[in-house]
């Protein structure tokens, strides 16, 4: 007999710990099962970080039925991918990463859960360099889900911050479900009517945030006066246990493109609020020349929204693809045998992506 | 009497009559125009009932708006050279089933039709038949057996269903569990046929039962479903009149897309090959097979890589392999269809399990069954040089055809396939042509059009002289092109181009009809565009821009260095085509034009796992310091210059994306290999002309734009007036504009690359390669038992417990049992599962039942392959024959897929108090131990006299015993139960009906149900003691008397003394005295008596007389009686002789005879 019962019969399988999250999202949203070997084999340090190993924890707080086996030694371990109930969850996640590693995670997940998503996570807000904070996950990447649909009762609440390396913040994220997305065409960047901004201060002087604002207003002032930055400075409990500030930016065009940048403060690092807003600033720029009508940051989602979709043609215009969006691209053949036309303008490196959806519905959402 | 009819009268509209009108320049409008008012009611009340009719009208227009995954047919206008889209995909076939008893006459319909379709007689039709049935359609015909498994695979995927009902004896069991399994998948379209009412002599009798029959049919489908009756078989087929009536029936049949089909591909397979190396299978004969499957797509597109797929009844397989074909029945092309009907060369049939015609068609040769010389139908074999001939024979498109749709490169780097231009056709010279290697050039707009002018004319004439065309037109073809030349054959044949539809394999197959057709289209593009630039001028700026991204060497196709490559990401990030040699050298070099650093793969560290990337603070803060590079970003901004500045400053007149037009003009140019030229701005250096061109183009396409524009903004003034509708014309306008989107967007690539990207798409005939299939599928295929090729949803190989609404079928005639094994045919799978049936109990729990309600909903949950909410289902108890009675024993719809369930069933835990105080008692034998009373601390209990309580704590001496506290006091005679739930977990049984691996297909035994094991086995039902029912014996309670001391009762008040009074000793005064009558009393005591026995004897008498009438009235009824006991015994016997007989030729029908015109009495 051909057919058995059980988890399906082929195991995807992988090396090292690049790209891990990417796969063990696209592990759950296809149930694909996983093995990822040679972990970190070269480091001193051999094996999955602890952060790691939280994360994987946090895959199967928010599955039923997962199983996670993780070798002795760390460098390995196997995944077997299980449903999405939804619900009320929390988590305290690993000082090592920001909340922004594990809701990069989560975000994908939450629309095609059975019931509303709500989880609380502990941790540090943001951290320089690696993940994007809470703040561009609000203010840009919940945008980018509208594109699909997802609207109603998404949020992102920070209710505490807390910077690197100590952290003590708190974030709730909020996520309805969906039976499918919507098909998007997205063309036309537009050109960009608004510049806003975040600038935050956590357990040093409140005129950091100020500093800051100023200083990235004196390079974007040329392009528009539509720029609007607040501060946000927290305080007392709320500003968790480590000192910290940073600024987020990002544009709107007409046409409700986003692109952004942000750079924070690196702990035990002397960085003037200016040196961080003039980087923030530059970032922007550079991020806006790449042209798209997506953050760079977030075509990998797009992307996989994309393909989540009706089996009708999706086409957006990203800018110069990132490595990241790259291994996203085959990693999304892998799970979902999903091929993209990718059509590059070899004048401004746009990239045209389009590909059919694979008619991928939310089976976890149950009728009654 | 012959009544006379009054005669149509002769049309006066109508395609010929505009054209003649035309013609000759008639104006039948009246120079007016309509005129509204001339149709308005006179009357308020014929005004209301028009509106409301009109009303009623619009509403039963509105359905929910579904999308079509098929392509759309095709659209056959009176309007020349725009008629046939032809290289677009044309729709699938049309599925149409036969369905009914066995002997009703499917095949001989099937035969019919086919022969009416065709002009083929086949013997012994066999699996689907895929024939042209007009200009725009083709239909695949398919018998279905009269076993359930092929009822259920092939009612997912037929369109349409001719329901066959025996006239002579009404409908059959089967027939309505036919119409079930079509209810619970989606129901197709049902047209019925009555079938020998010839049988039926008498014509009343026969009326009464075609009504009767229509109303059953009826209720079954809806009110006014269509029912034929086919009356007598003349030479083994039905009249050609009703044949004839039917065939038109179908042809103007349309179809709401069904759900399930809108979101699965699947495929008829009308050919199955077992493609397993003879070697292996010598060594080893129970090998897994590789096999191929042929047939139409349907659906959505067919995922290129590793379809997961499920042949219902072989079971979850995988698609190693998808392989487009050629059309093996393609619709009539425009060229050979210039008539208003269809050619006799258009009627193609394509059955390759029937064997029509001795042809068989395989991947890399054509089989021809030669039986005499030169001739097609039989069985002999031939020779390579026969073959040959044969295949001249079928040549249908001549030599120029083929080259034009040739890939014959002259260069191993040409860009364009070498085409012969369609100058050859032209009697005019053509438009000058300025220059430029331009191989794979558009035609000349001009000369198609005259040509299509003059090929109006043809057709106008055609119209007049219709039979006579015929030879003149293929004349002229052989003037053009020496049609049956066998030089141009045998170069055709030399080149590998297609001939009839099928490939004439030299070594590979990409040199394929499809390829061609895309070449035609993107010049049929490039026609359709800007028509006012002469043709030497179109491509000027395309080929300039061309030229130099090849100059440049910048042409990246990111798609095949993504896909194809070993380059890692943040190389091809970086911008790289080569693979670096792991040097530092390179990585620096593409650092150089980048600010983000090229980090390299390493396996260790934390990176590798996160968004942002590695940024150059110093390269950042040069580049971004400079004021022109700041000054460049002006434009991206809203309040920046407006429009685009060209190398001079001058701006152009297109605002930002000035290369845009560029491109788009470019792709249709593309040479296949997936991606467009980029287009670069000229710069001023260029000639003046390319400027003008771009300024020109630019032009245009900002004109485009604002009419594009215009026109939404008209469209929709006009939604808001017709408000009535909106939502519902919103939605249809939404979805259609998405279908043209997911037909433009892949539009001129490749036929192969578009397919690794969008998949195979519904109405090719492809050819799956399919792996590890059991070898029992070859070993016992049988041509009448379907293959169905579902495709499977990423979500649907998993596997989980489904909670399911359902309901037992009412003609179902036993209830269904928890945890007894049920068939259940869900999705396109059929398998066996334990349901456990609940209720939902005051929205707290999932409370188990052990039977189904009789006439309610209820809900199963089974562990099975996950299916989508939504999905219908029908169940069944058992799939064979055998079964007795109606077989669909339940449907249903998927509620919900979990990993996990709550079902729950009750748990009354009971003890005893063994000690007794006010409110506290100590209760034993409710628990073993300790530890399981420490799990129910505060637990609600509760005496059987309904005195409420709460556990407290355990007590240490006697195991499981504990304290408890009640609101009243109890008594020891109480029994203290306490209400649990105790949560169940189906049990996990997938097993998949895999009717198609058995030499008896109906054969398919699963899991047993437990009473049936235990009759099989002779077992007895274990009874339980406890159990059994036993008479219950309640002893009247006995109180004992009040006995009160005699001190107490002294010390007493008066008031609380027991007042106990001795009984009477003495007689009473009446009973102490004797009563003596007076002779009068005496004579009215007699006169009562005696007037007591009168009456008395008047009421014997009379119920002695009535007795004896009832006797006699017995008696005549009895005679009655028995006549019609004695009747209804004889018609008993008569039915039961008919249904023998019936089965007597079944079996003899089914022993052999099959196909034989069977002989009625």
């Amino acid at each position: 007999m051909t057919t058995q019962a059980g988890p399906s019969r082929d195991i995807l399988r992988f090396t090292t710990h690049r790209h891990l999250r990417q796969r063990l999202l696209l592990s759950i949203l296809s149930g694909k099962s996983i093995r990822v070997d040679g972990i970190r084999s070269d480091d001193v340090h051999v094996g999955l970080r602890d952060y790691e190993i939280n994360l994987l924890r946090l895959a199967e707080k928010v599955t039923n039925g997962s199983t996670i086996e993780i070798s002795v030694t760390g460098t390995s371990f196997l995944f077997h991918p299980g449903l999405l109930p939804g619900g009320n969850y929390t988590h305290t996640c690993h000082i090592g990463r920001s909340i922004g590693y594990y809701l990069e995670l989560l975000i994908p997940l939450a629309p095609f859960c059975k019931k509303p998503f709500e989880i609380n996570l502990y941790g540090v807000t943001g951290e320089e360099g690696r993940d994007m904070s809470v703040d561009m996950i609000r203010t840009v990447t919940l945008p980018h889900l509208h594109l699909f649909g997802v609207t109603d009762g998404l949020e992102l609440q920070i209710k505490k911050r807390g910077s690197a390396p100590l952290g003590g913040g708190q974030a709730i994220f909020k996520c309805p479900v969906v039976r499918t997305l919507k098909t998007v065409q997205f063309l036309e960047k537009g050109k960009i009517r608004k510049i806003r901004g975040v600038a935050y201060s956590t357990r040093v002087s409140p005129q950091f945030a100020n500093r800051m604002v100023e200083a990235a207003r004196s390079i974007l002032n040329r392009y528009i006066p539509d720029i609007y930055l607040i501060t946000d400075v927290y305080k007392g409990d709320d500003s968790g246990k480590s000192p910290g500030y940073g600024l987020t930016l990002l544009s709107q065009s007409t046409t409700s493109s986003l692109h952004s940048s942000e750079t924070l403060s690196v702990p035990n690092q002397t960085q003037t609020p200016e040196d961080i807003a003039l980087k923030a600033a530059r970032l922007l720029l550079e991020e806006i020349s790449t042209g798209g009508c997506v953050d760079s940051k977030h075509q990998w989602l797009i992307a996989l929204l994309m393909a989540l979709g009706k089996e009708d043609v999706s086409k957006v215009r990203m800018g110069k693809l990132t490595a990241h969006s790259v291994q996203f691209f085959r990693d999304m053949m892998l799970f979902f045998g999903t091929k993209y036309k990718l059509v590059e303008n070899s004048q401004t490196g746009e990239v045209d992506v389009s590909c059919i959806g694979i008619g991928y519905s939310n089976v976890n959402k149950s009728m009654a | 009497m012959e009544q006379s009819h009054r005669s149509h009268h002769k049309p006066s509209a109508g395609n010929k009559h505009a054209k003649k009108d035309a013609a000759q320049g008639i104006d039948r409008t009246g120079g007016k125009g309509f005129n509204p008012k001339a149709f308005t009611n006179t009357s308020f009340r014929a005004a209301d009932r028009a509106a409301r009719r009109t009303a009623e009208k619009d509403q039963r227009r509105l359905h929910v708006p579904l999308v079509n995954r098929n392509p759309e047919e095709r659209k056959v206008t009176s309007a020349k050279g725009q008629g046939m889209d032809e290289g677009k995909l044309p729709p699938p076939p049309i599925v149409v089933g036969i369905v009914g008893p066995p002997g009703v006459g499917k095949s001989t319909l099937l035969r019919s039709l086919v022969r009416r379709y065709t002009k083929h007689n086949l013997n012994q039709p066999q699996g689907p038949i895929t024939v042209v049935s007009g200009k725009t359609r083709r239909i695949t015909f398919i018998e279905c057996g009269n076993d359930l498994n092929s009822m259920i695979d092939l009612g997912k995927v037929v369109d349409l269903v001719l329901l066959m009902i025996d006239g002579s004896f009404g409908f059959e069991m089967e027939t309505f569990e036919f119409l079930n399994i079509l209810q619970s998948h989606g129901f197709p379209k049902v047209i019925g046929l009555l079938t020998h009412l010839d049988l039926i002599k008498k014509a009343s009798t026969l009326k009464d039962t075609k009504k009767r029959l229509k109303h059953r049919f009826w209720t079954e489908i809806y009110q006014g479903a269509k029912l034929f009756s086919l009356s007598g078989v003349m030479n083994g087929r039905y009249p050609d009149a009703e044949i004839n009536l039917l065939s038109r029936f179908i042809s103007v049949m349309k179809f709401r897309p069904l759900v399930f089909r809108n979101q699965h591909p699947y495929l008829l397979a009308d050919r199955i090959q077992d493609m397993t190396p003879r070697e292996l299978i010598r060594e080893n004969l129970k090998i897994d097979r590789t096999i191929t499957l042929y047939g139409y797509l349907r659906g959505p597109n067919l995922p290129p890589r590793n379809a997961k797929i499920h042949i219902p009844g072989a079971g979850d397989l995988e698609v190693k392999n998808v392989e487009r074909l050629s059309d093996p029945c393609p619709l009539p092309t425009l060229e050979s269809e210039r008539r208003r009907k269809m050619g006799e060369k258009a009627k193609l049939i394509h059955a390759p399990m029937s064997d029509v015609g001795g042809v068989m068609y395989d991947k890399d040769a054509v089989y021809i069954n030669v039986p005499g010389s030169f001739t097609k139908g039989g069985d002999a074999p031939q020779g390579e040089g026969e073959k040959m001939v044969m295949d001249l024979q079928d040549a249908n498109r001549t030599f120029a055809d083929g080259i034009q749709n040739s890939e014959i490169r002259l260069f191993g780097h040409s860009s364009a396939p070498l085409e012969v231009s369609q100058q050859q056709r032209v009697r005019r010279a053509a438009a000058p042509r300025s220059g430029g290697p331009m191989l794979g050039s558009a035609e000349d707009e001009e000369y198609d059009s005259a040509e299509d002018g003059e090929d109006f004319e043809d057709e106008d004439g055609e119209a007049m002289v219709d039979g006579l065309d015929d030879e003149s037109e293929e004349e002229e073809g052989d003037v053009r092109y020496a049609e049956s030349d066998s030089d141009n054959d045998d170069l055709e044949f030399a080149t590998g181009f297609e001939q009839d539809g099928k490939i004439v394999n030299i070594d590979d197959e990409d040199v394929d009809g499809e390829e061609n057709d895309d070449i035609e289209d993107d010049d049929d593009d490039e026609e359709e565009d800007d028509e006012d630039v002469p043709q030497w001028k179109r491509n000027l700026s395309d080929r300039a821009a061309t030229s130099f991204a090849e100059r440049m060497g910048k042409r990246r196709d990111l798609m095949s260095l993504i896909y194809n490559s070993e380059l890692s990401p943040e190389e091809i990030a970086a911008g790289k085509t080569r693979p670096s040699s792991a040097d530092a050298e390179s990585s620096r070099m593409a650092q150089g034009d980048d600010l983000f650093q090229v980090s390299k793969e390493e396996n260790k560290g934390d990176e590798g796992d996160q968004l942002k990337e590695p940024v150059d603070d110093e390269a950042l803060k040069a580049k971004w310091d400079d004021e022109e590079m700041l000054n460049s970003l002006k434009e991206m901004f809203i309040s920046g210059p407006v429009g685009e500045v060209d190398a001079e400053g001058n701006p152009y007149e297109e605002d930002g994306e000035g290369f845009e037009d560029l491109e788009d003009g470019d792709e249709n140019e593309e040479d296949g290999d997936g991606v467009p030229y980029v287009g670069v701005k000229p710069s001023a250096g260029d000639s003046g002309v390319d400027h003008e061109t771009a300024r020109a183009q630019a032009a245009a396409k900002k004109q485009a734009a604002l009419k594009a524009k215009f026109d939404e903004q008209y469209d929709n003034d006009s939604d808001e007036d017709g408000d009535m509708m909106d939502f519902y014309d919103q939605q249809k306008n939404e979805m259609a504009k998405q279908r043209q989107l997911n037909e433009d967007e892949f539009q001129g690539i490749d036929i192969d690359a578009r397919a690794q990207i969008e998949g195979y798409r519904s109405g090719m005939y492809v050819r799956l390669e399919i792996t590890e299939v059991p070898c029992e599928m070859i070993e016992h295929f049988d041509p009448r038992f379907p293959i169905i090729v579902g495709g499977l949803l990423a979500a649907e190989e998993r596997f989980g417990y489904l909670t399911v609404r359902i309901k037992r079928h009412r003609w179902f005639t036993r209830t269904l049992k928890t945890n007894n094994p049920i068939i259940f045919s869900l999705g396109w799978r059929r398998f066996q599962s334990l349901p456990i049936y609940h209720l939902d109990d005051h929205s707290i729990r999932n409370r188990l039942l052990k039977y189904t309600p009789e006439h309610m909903h209820c809900y199963a949950t089974f562990y099975g392959p996950v299916s989508a909410p939504n999905t219908g289902f029908c169940a069944f108890n058992s799939l064979t024959d055998d079964s007795p009675g109606f077989r669909v024993s339940a449907t249903g719809v998927v509620l919900d897929i979990d990993r996990s369930t709550k079902i729950v069933k009750k748990l009354k835990l009971t003890g005893t108090p063994y000690k007794i105080f006010k409110n506290t008692a100590f209760i034993k034998d409710m628990f073993n131990s300790a530890l399981e009373v420490a799990k129910f601390e505060g637990a609600n209990i509760k005496t059987v006299s309904g005195i409420r309580g709460q556990v407290k704590k355990a007590q240490s001496k006697p195991d499981g015993a504990f304290r408890a506290t009640f609101e009243d006091k109890i008594l020891m005679r109480d029994i203290v139960f306490l209400r649990a739930w105790y949560s169940i977990e189906p049990k996990k049984l997938y097993n998949p009906v895999c009717s198609l691996l058995l030499a008896d297909k109906g054969d398919w035994r699963g899991m047993r149900l437990t009473g049936q094991i235990r009759r099989d086995e002779g077992i007895k039902t274990p009874l339980d003691i406890n159990s059994a029912y036993k008479p219950i014996e309640r002893t009247t309670r006995r109180f004992n008397t009040l006995k009160v001391p005699r001190k107490l009762e002294a010390s007493l008040p008066y008031a609380s003394k027991t007042k106990a009074v001795a009984p009477q000793k003495k007689p009473t005064y009446l009973q102490s005295r004797a009563v003596v009558m007076t002779d009068e009393e005496k004579k009215a005591v007699t006169l009562l008596q005696q007037i007591q026995t009168l009456k008395k004897d008047k009421v014997a008498r009379r119920k002695e007389k009535q007795e004896e009438r009832r006797k006699e009235h017995r008696k005549k009824v009895g005679v009655v009686d028995e006549k019609l006991q004695a009747k209804l015994k004889e018609e008993k016997k008569e039915r039961f002789k008919m249904e023998g007989l019936k089965r007597k030729r079944e079996e003899a029908a089914a022993e052999g005879k099959y196909g034989k015109k069977r002989t009625r009495d």
